[in-house]
């Protein structure tokens, strides 16, 4: 299978395993030159109330064509308050994609895994495709899958963070059981760590401070795109176990100067 | 008395019968991605225009933003 196998969420499918977020671009022309670099299909935004003083330029005016705009819930606190933000963004005009974040926590940013689930639930019944922001949990994993959720977003480490996959063993159970796309989701740093993920098994993974706060961020971008395309390649290729012992690639017998 | 609504937490007068699209519009917000919700309910987009504000409403006017 080639490394460009598509992945597919919720029947439609994305040439790009690279989802990547907007946020924390020095302007909206690098925002979108790297976006355009990473190859990415899927592109969050937030959703915030306007500045009746200020005139910001326009973000949607940036974006490349033909990505899908997945608007977040970030901000919420409360399952009630990200069901709210999600139909005001569906009404007015953004897909019925969502995705799902409910963090009340400030300092952390960790997500409310109650919440998300009443909030999961709720949207999918309303008709949203709903993408969860969760800690890796495979309980709750299943329980996302179970309320309808298009996938399921585990965090590699807190959130701009650039920590990589902390919880690496809890994440490879989650890949195990998956029956809907598992994205990891924040904390990836360095294009090793998202490699790490697709070659665990990930499908795709979602990237955003480690792109946008780069030195050069489009530079970055592509080599987010090259390091997922060759964790997913390596996946299917069938990455070795590893060993404790040595065990030589070279004969061991019929050296030149044997004694 | 001209009726007033609120609009993102400020006091904002409007026309009589003027429409969510209209009043975005002599906003200055008209062509942007405007989400609006109003008295607690999202509005859809292609009711802008028919969508005629009363006094007192509580309208909450909010865009997409850089995000994660």
């Amino acid at each position: 299978m080639s490394s460009n196998d598509p992945l597919v969420i919720a029947g439609r499918e994305f040439g790009s395993r690279l989802l990547t977020g907007t946020g924390k671009y020095d302007t909206f022309e690098t925002m979108r030159d790297a976006l355009t670099a990473s190859g990415s299909e899927i592109v969050t935004v937030a959703v915030r109330r306007i500045d009746l003083d200020a005139r910001d330029d326009d973000i949607t005016t940036f974006l490349p064509e033909n990505v899908l705009l997945l608007p977040n819930t970030s901000g919420c606190e409360t399952a009630d308050e990200a069901v709210q933000t999600a139909r005001l963004a569906r009404a007015g005009g953004l897909p019925d994609w969502v995705k799902l974040e409910v963090i009340p926590d400030p300092r952390y940013l960790l997500p409310d895994p109650v919440e998300t689930l009443r909030a999961a639930a709720t949207l999918v019944e309303d008709g949203f495709t709903v993408l969860p922001y969760v800690l890796p949990d495979p309980v709750l994993q299943k329980k996302l899958e179970e309320v309808g959720c298009a996938t399921v977003m585990p965090l590699a480490a807190p959130i701009g963070s650039g920590r990589g996959l902390k919880l690496r063993d809890t994440i490879r159970i989650m890949v195990e059981q998956a029956e809907v796309p598992l994205v990891v989701d924040a904390g990836l740093g360095a294009p090793s760590h998202a490699s790490e993920a697709m070659e665990l098994g990930a499908d795709a993974v979602l990237v955003n401070t480690a792109i946008a706060r780069a030195g050069d961020p489009v530079a970055m971008a592509r080599a987010f795109r090259l390091a997922v395309e060759a964790g997913r390649t390596a996946f299917h290729a069938g990455v070795m176990e590893e060993g404790v012992q040595a065990a030589a690639s070279s004969p061991l017998t019929g050296a030149v100067h044997e004694s | 008395m001209r009726p007033s609504v609120s609009l993102n937490g400020r006091e904002q007068a409007v026309e009589d019968g003027e429409t969510v699209a209209g009043l975005l519009e002599r906003l200055g917000l008209g062509a942007r991605y405007a989400l609006v919700e109003r008295n607690g309910e999202p509005v859809e987009r292609a009711s802008y225009p028919e969508v005629r504000l009363e006094d007192g409403d509580r309208l909450v006017v909010a865009r997409p933003v850089a995000g994660g």
